[in-house]
Order: structure tokens, then C-alpha cells, then sequence
């Protein structure tokens, strides 16, 4: 009972919450919810938010805060889109090297601001943000640009006709979608234990206290960088694998969607506090809000507002949620 | 065998010699004290041998090797391990994730937890046992902070162990069982270097001191030779002469009544406090550490807003529940943290000094500042703070000096009632004198009252009129008169007898 009771106080218990509430909503709602086409559908919308929340959120446990993580995606697609020719099938994997590249060098660029010229990761990154959407417009002033057929395996085996067999039994079993989150939370395990996700906390948690246990601080907020940047280049793929070209403009506006995913999520905007995976969660309710809206024929005008003030209730109500039964632990005396 | 042989050591900041020639050795298997004033090299000293300063000249010799350490880090990995005066625990890591952070035992790449968790549970029983090291450092109260600190400092295996102010935020029991540890280090051969301002300690615990005094060492004592002799230590320490007594108040407080609290609840923290306090008093909270006393001073402070109570000052109803309400009434409160409550540390003296008065009801819409600036440089003078500007950040100041900031900001209010939480804290015996010389004084002269919780039992006795020994947020017994004493506060505070 003890141990039950332990496990409702924490913060993560009320997002599951939040979520279970909001997947029964969406259900009735949208009556096929559940069906495997509509999931994976569902799935599918979801994705570049819940890859940019997972990447934001191993950057604000380090302490940070990266606003350029859309400009990024936006100049990982043009990256992609400008490398390939729709003729060369070939094209596909030098595109694959090229953005992984350029996602690397985000992530350096981005980590040695934070970290070693320590400016303020607000400011560091907002600065970027700019350079990287420069960068894109100049590969591709407007949306378009070429993409082999095979990218469409990252974002639905089915949709490409030519994919071996066994590829194809493991495509309608795991949705490409899927698979790339699920290749996210593997990167995600692995890393954290490690040195370095452990030392991701720690410097996140208080920088100096880190520094003086001898942790080079300026390294660890780098490699958070390039952690994220590698969601951000798995998020890229998935785009152009979706739309078969790149947009500059495409990236921006989900940067915020996803910082407030990792807040809903549980993640402590101060640094230190919360669980990767838990931004993946909060990615799902934010973006199960907006389709709880659609669904519920509120009037267009509206949409923007109500979602909004659900987000603010949902992270109101795990807070508060946590206080709660914090305190009638305490007066239990179970928890001191 | 001697471990560590530094000598001549120098060290200026920004022009200001914080060392001027610092001499200190240490043999393995014995515990070196470092005393001194506040601001008087001893801690830089502890911190270019621990690698965090580098010096400007002379040599430190470890293990007949001469060293000369870039950081914390080499340092520790070459047997220096120092626990620093500020803790420097990650608050959102487990106690075992910390006393292994930066020393990770690994398989590969990855983390071996079963390994550090075994590691770290070791350790812990030795030191304090009961602790669970699955708490977040967040959790845990100072004492065990410090206790886990300490753990951090000893898993290094060092050959040389720096505690630069270990007890200051321990208990007596605590303070007891980190010196058992501190022998049985001693006894496997660690040379250890132990710095604190309480006296008693280095008497009880180390074999040999080594004294400071502006920057430099003008005193060495092998307790073994020279005998324990406090009065020497002293003297060493300030350089006269004297014994150490703080003024006490001459004129006993009168019967009227400055401030009347009747049934202070505040949620689990404190219970049914009821307690007059007479004009010119000086009333002492004691107890156990943690029992209350500081939520006690908070909330006559109106810190906190769920405050259930009746309060009365001259007479008046005061409603606690807003720090506004109470600085109205002149009732101020000095924390006990500086660091945290008490000052802003990156603005000037002049900002941190003139603060509280930029919240009063009635300010003039342009801050005078020629005036403030004049009552500022009047503070400063009385209570011989070392700064040599107003512009100053405080940060730059001695610990002791920047406590003093904190009572001096409330000098050009009328004070009533002045509610101290532990001011001497980590502050020397020259400027803890000071401090209680002009608290002495404002009693006496302006018939302030004061209520003062110190962690120190020997402060309490020493100035109070009257004591609340505390336990478990109820005011448990009032001492006065005979029973003003060390040993009957402390076996009330314990509930023995």
C-alpha cells in the first residue's frame, strides 16, 4: 500500500492521467480511434512533434533551452532535398550523410554557445535559430525540391511500391512512425546509462556543483545539443519521407509546441528534473488536444484558444495534483 | 610522514593580498587544525592546495612531489580531496548518485550502479548510519547534507582530506559522529586539515593547529607539547590578549510588553507557541536544530501566509501574515542564510543596504540617495564592516562582513523587535563579538527586543535573558535565571529530566 501510494504522488502519475483522460476523450469523439488505420494516422500527425519534444527535453534537463530546434528541422529538410535527385537512387544515402552532418554541426554550433561561451542558451539559440532559417531559405527560397522514392519508407513502408518483402511485414507491423520514436527512446536508454546522461542531470540540476565533481560542464550541455540535433535529424527524415521535399518555413512554429510538450510532460523548465520519455507523453496529450478540438466541431476561431487554456489546465492540474497528495502524505507521515 | 609541505605561499585578487605568506604541513595520520579570523587567508590557502586557486608564488610540496593543480578535479585525482564550505551537492541526484558523481565505476561505456550503490552504502554506515541513499540530495537537511559532503570527499580514497567548516550547519551529535570518522580516517593513515570557527571542536578533535592572521600563520600549536590551552589559541587568533566574553546587558528588561503571541500554528511546523516579550529583552530559542526555531522566526516575520495566530505588538493587533505587516510594525528579521534570504549577492553593498527601505509604505517617489548613501557610510563605520566601497558587490565580502550588511540594513529603522535566526553563523570571533557587542547595544540603549535562535548553545547562554527550548515546533520549557545554562538546555531540549 505504501509503495502504491508513493507511486500516485509523483508528478508522472498525474500525465499518465492527463493522458488516459484525454486518449477516452478523443475515443468518443472520434469514433474509429482505435482502429489500427486511424491509430497509425493519428501516429503519423504526431510524430515531428513528439521526435522535437524528446531532443528539447535532453537539453532542458541539461540546463538549457533550444529555440532554433525548428529552424534546425526546417534546414535539415532543405539539406536533404537539395542533396537528392529524384533519378539517383543513390542520391538518398549521400542526402542521409550530408543532413546528418549538418545536424552535427547544429548541434556543436549550438553547444559550444551554451556551453563554452556561456551565453545564455535563450539568447545563444535564438540567435541561430535565424542563421539556420537563412541558411535554408538560401538552399530553397520556397517549399519544394526533390526526394527519392525510397524516403518514402520513413514515413510508411505501404505508400512505396518497390520495398523488399520482409521490409514490408515489419512496415505493416511497426509503422514507420513508430519505429523512429521507438529508435528514439533506444538512443534515449542507451545514453542514460552512460556517463553522460547521468552527467546531463547533474549539470542541469547545478552547474557549479557539477563542475567542482570535476564534470567538464561546457562538454556535457554540448553532447545535450547534439542529442537533440539527432532527434531533430530524425524528425527531418520523417518530414521528407512524408511531403517528398523541404520548407524553410515548415520548422518554426512547432519549436515552442515542442518546448511546452516537455513542460507538459513534467519536465522543470529550470533544468535537472524529469524523464525523456515523459516528453513523448506530453507531445501526445498537446497533440491529442488539437485533435480533440477538431473533432469536437468547436468553431474555427476558437481552436487556437481553447487549446491553450487546456494546456495551461493540464499542467495546473499535474501540479497541483503533486501538492496534493504530497501533503496528505506528509500528514500520513510517509513522506517527509 | 609528512604529506603536504606548503610554504610561501601568496595569493592576490584584484590587488587585494587575501594571502600574503602562508605556511601550513601536514602529517599522515594526524589532524591538522587551520583557524583565523574571517578573511584571513586560511580558506584561500585550503583551496590553492585543493587546486580551485592557483598562487602567485611559493610551493606546495605533496608527497615530496612539488604540485601545482589546475582544478578540483586533478587535485582529487592525485589524493587532495577537499569538501567545500558551501555544499556542493546536485539537488536533483539520488545520495548515492552523488557521492559517485564524477568518479563513476563503469562496465564499458556504461554506468556500474549496483557497484556505487554498494560503494556509497559502505561509506554511509560509517558516517551516519540510517541514511538512505536512495534520497534525493534535495531531501535531506543540512546536517546531512554535509554528512553526504563529506562521503563525496571520502570515496576518493584521499590521502589528504580538507573540510573547510564541516559543522557549521551540524548538530552536536552530528558534529560527534563526523569527528569518529574523522579519527578513523585518521587512524588509516589520511592526513586530515580541519577548519571551524568553534573552538571547542578544534580542542577536542585535532592534534595540531595552525593559526592565521592577515594572511599569514603566526601561530603553531601540537596540542601533544603545548597543551590545550583556549586562552593561547585566542590570543593567536586576535592578536590581543583577551578573553572573549560577550558584553552582557547591564539593565534588566522592563515589564512592558513589545510583542505578545498567542497560539502560533503554522501547518505541521509549529503548534500552540504562545510567548510575551518585555521591552529591552532578549529572548533565546533553543532546542535541537530543526525543531522550529526557524519557522518560528519566519513567521513572526510574516513569511508565511497560512500563519493562524494573535498577535500583538505594544498593544496593537498585528496580522502576520505579510513580511510588509511586520517590517511596519518594526518587527525585522535577519536571516539565517545570507546567501539564500538574506542578501543579493551580485549588487552592490549600497543596493543590499538601503533595499528594505524601498518596500515601506511612505517613500519618496525619487530614492534620495545622498542621504541613504550617508546613513549607509554611518552603518558601515559602526559596525566596522571591511569594505572599501559602497559599490561594492557583496559577494566580494568576508562571510563575517556580509552578515554584518544583514544587521546593518536595519539600522536606520526604529527597530522593536529584532528577530535573529543564527547571525553568527559561520562568522568569526572577532566580528561575532562585534555583532553581539552592538545588538548588547541597541538593547540597552533604544530598549530594542530582540528574539535570537542560535545554533550555538554557548551564544544563547551567553546573551539571553530568558530561553524557549523547542521540540517539535512547541515551546516545551522556559528557562530563566539559574537555569540559564548549557547542560539544562540541552537536557530539556532533549526531554532528559
Amino acid at each position: 500500500m505504501g509503495t502504491l501510494r508513493k507511486y500516485l504522488a509523483k508528478p508522472e502519475f498525474s500525465i499518465l492521467l492527463i493522458l488516459a483522460a484525454m486518449l477516452v476523450l478523443a475515443a468518443v469523439l472520434q469514433r474509429n480511434f482505435f482502429e489500427a488505420k486511424a491509430l497509425n494516422r493519428t501516429l503519423n500527425a504526431f510524430t515531428p512533434l513528439i521526435l522535437l519534444a524528446m531532443g528539447q527535453s535532453v537539453v532542458i534537463i541539461s540546463g538549457g533551452l533550444d529555440l532554433s530546434a525548428g529552424t534546425a528541422l526546417s534546414l535539415l529538410t532543405c539539406v536533404l532535398t537539395s542533396v537528392m535527385h529524384k533519378a539517383d537512387p543513390v542520391s538518398g544515402g549521400y542526402a542521409i550523410a550530408a543532413a546528418f552532418a549538418v545536424a552535427i554541426f547544429i548541434g556543436v554550433v549550438n553547444g559550444i554557445g551554451m556551453g563554452y561561451l556561456r551565453i545564455p542558451s535563450v539568447i545563444a539559440t535564438f540567435a541561430t535559430s535565424f542563421i539556420w532559417l537563412g541558411a535554408a531559405l538560401f538552399l530553397r527560397p520556397t517549399p519544394g525540391g526533390e526526394s527519392v522514392a525510397w524516403f518514402k519508407l520513413f514515413y510508411d513502408v505501404k505508400v512505396y511500391a518497390n520495398a523488399p518483402p520482409a521490409l514490408k511485414t515489419f512496415g505493416s507491423a511497426v509503422p514507420s512512425a513508430l519505429a523512429l520514436v521507438l529508435l528514439g527512446c533506444l538512443f534515449w536508454f542507451v545514453l542514460s546509462r552512460t556517463r553522460t546522461g547521468r552527467y546531463i542531470y547533474a549539470v542541469g540540476s547545478n552547474n557549479t556543483s557539477a563542475y567542482e565533481s570535476g564534470i567538464n560542464t561546457g562538454l556535457i550541455q554540448l553532447k545535450a545539443c547534439v542529442v537533440n540535433s539527432m532527434f531533430i535529424f530524425l524528425a527531418a527524415l520523417y518530414f521528407v519521407g512524408q511531403n517528398q521535399s523541404g520548407d524553410a518555413r515548415m520548422g518554426d512554429p512547432l519549436t515552442l509546441r515542442a518546448i511546452a510538450a516537455a513542460v507538459v510532460g513534467g519536465i522543470a523548465l529550470s533544468g535537472g528534473r524529469g524523464s525523456v520519455y515523459f516528453a513523448l507523453i506530453g507531445a501526445l496529450i498537446l497533440s491529442l488536444v488539437n485533435k480533440i478540438i477538431f473533432f469536437a466541431n468547436i468553431p474555427y476561431a476558437y481552436q487556437t484558444l481553447v487549446s491553450g487554456v487546456i494546456v495551461i489546465l493540464a499542467i495546473a492540474s499535474s501540479q497541483g495534483y503533486t501538492l496534493y497528495s504530497r501533503k496528505s502524505m506528509t500528514r500520513r507521515g510517509r513522506l517527509v | 610522514m609528512k604529506v603536504l609541505e606548503a610554504s610561501g605561499i601568496r595569493k592576490c585578487f584584484g590587488g587585494v593580498v587575501a594571502l600574503a605568506n602562508g605556511n601550513i604541513s601536514c602529517q599522515a595520520g594526524r589532524i591538522t587544525g587551520l583557524l583565523g579570523a574571517n578573511g584571513s587567508g586560511k580558506s584561500t590557502l585550503s583551496k590553492i592546495i585543493a587546486g580551485v586557486y592557483r598562487a602567485d608564488a611559493g610551493e606546495i610540496r605533496f608527497l615530496d612531489r612539488l604540485v601545482q593543480f589546475r582544478n578540483p578535479n586533478e587535485a582529487r585525482r592525485n589524493g587532495i580531496a577537499m569538501v567545500f564550505q558551501n555544499l556542493s551537492l546536485v539537488p536533483d541526484l539520488r545520495v548515492w548518485q552523488n557521492i559517485v558523481l564524477g568518479a563513476e565505476a563503469g562496465r564499458g561505456p556504461f554506468l556500474d550502479d549496483r557497484q556505487a550503490r554498494r560503494v556509497s552504502q559502505e561509506i554511509v554506515d560509517q558516517l551516519l548510519p540510517g541514511l538512505d541513499i536512495q534520497r534525493l540530495a534535495c531531501e535531506l537537511n543540512p546536517g546531512e547534507m554535509q554528512i553526504v559532503e563529506i562521503a563525496k570527499a571520502i570515496s576518493a580514497n584521499p590521502k589528504l582530506l580538507i573540510l573547510d567548516e564541516p559543522t557549521a550547519a551540524l548538530e552536536k551529535a552530528e558534529v560527534k559522529s563526523l569527528f569518529r570518522c574523522m579519527r578513523m580516517l585518521a587512524e588509516r593513515g589520511v592526513a586530515i586539515n580541519f577548519t571551524s570557527h568553534r573552538l571547542w571542536e578544534v580542542l577536542e578533535i585535532c592534534d595540531e593547529v595552525t593559526i592565521f592572521r592577515n594572511g599569514e600563520n603566526v601561530g603553531n600549536i601540537d596540542f601533544a607539547v603545548d597543551g590545550r590551552d583556549p586562552e593561547k589559541i585566542v590570543s593567536y587568533i586576535t592578536g590581543v590578549s583577551q578573553k572573549a566574553p560577550v558584553a552582557r546587558v547591564s539593565r534588566p528588561p522592563s515589564d512592558e510588553v513589545a510583542l505578545k503571541v498567542e497560539d502560533l500554528c503554522y501547518r505541521d511546523a509549529l503548534k500552540n507557541v504562545s510567548f510575551e516579550l518585555r521591552k529591552g529583552e532578549i529572548l533565546g530559542i533553543g532546542g535541537l536544530a530543526g525543531q522550529g526555531q526557524h519557522e518560528l522566526l519566519l513567521a513572526l516575520a510574516g513569511c508565511y501566509p497560512g500563519v493562524d495566530c494573535l498577535a500583538e505588538a505594544d498593544g496593537k493587533r498585528v496580522r502576520l501574515t505579510r513580511p510588509a505587516n511586520a517590517i511596519r510594525n518594526s518587527i525585522l528579521l535577519v536571516p539565517g542564510d545570507r546567501e539564500l534570504e538574506g542578501l543579493f549577492m551580485k549588487h552592490s553593498v549600497f543596493n543590499n543596504m538601503i533595499f528594505p527601505k524601498l518596500g515601506l509604505a511612505h517613500q519618496p517617489f525619487f530614492t534620495p540617495r545622498r542621504k541613504y548613501r550617508a546613513e549607509c557610510e554611518a552603518a558601515i563605520k559602526l559596525l566596522s564592516i571591511k569594505a572599501h566601497s559602497l559599490d561594492m558587490p557583496v559577494r566580494a565580502l568576508s562571510g563575517g562582513n556580509q552578515q554584518k550588511i544583514v544587521v546593518g540594513r536595519w539600522l536606520s529603522f526604529d527597530a522593536k523587535v529584532l528577530l535573529l535566526a543564527d547571525p553568527a553563523k559561520g562568522v568569526d570571533v572577532g566580528a561575532k563579538r562585534d555583532l553581539y557587542r552592538y545588538i548588547a547595544d541597541q538593547v540597552r540603549e533604544k530598549r530594542v527586543s530582540v528574539i535570537l535562535y542560535a545554533s550555538d548553545i554557548e551564544e544563547l547562554v551567553e546573551c539571553c535573558d530568558r530561553i524557549l527550548v523547542m521540540y517539535e515546533g512547541q515551546v516545551i520549557a522556559t528557562l530563566e535565571g539559574a537555569d540559564l545554562n548549557e547542560e539544562t538546555i540541552i537536557s530539556t531540549s532533549m526531554k532528559v529530566g
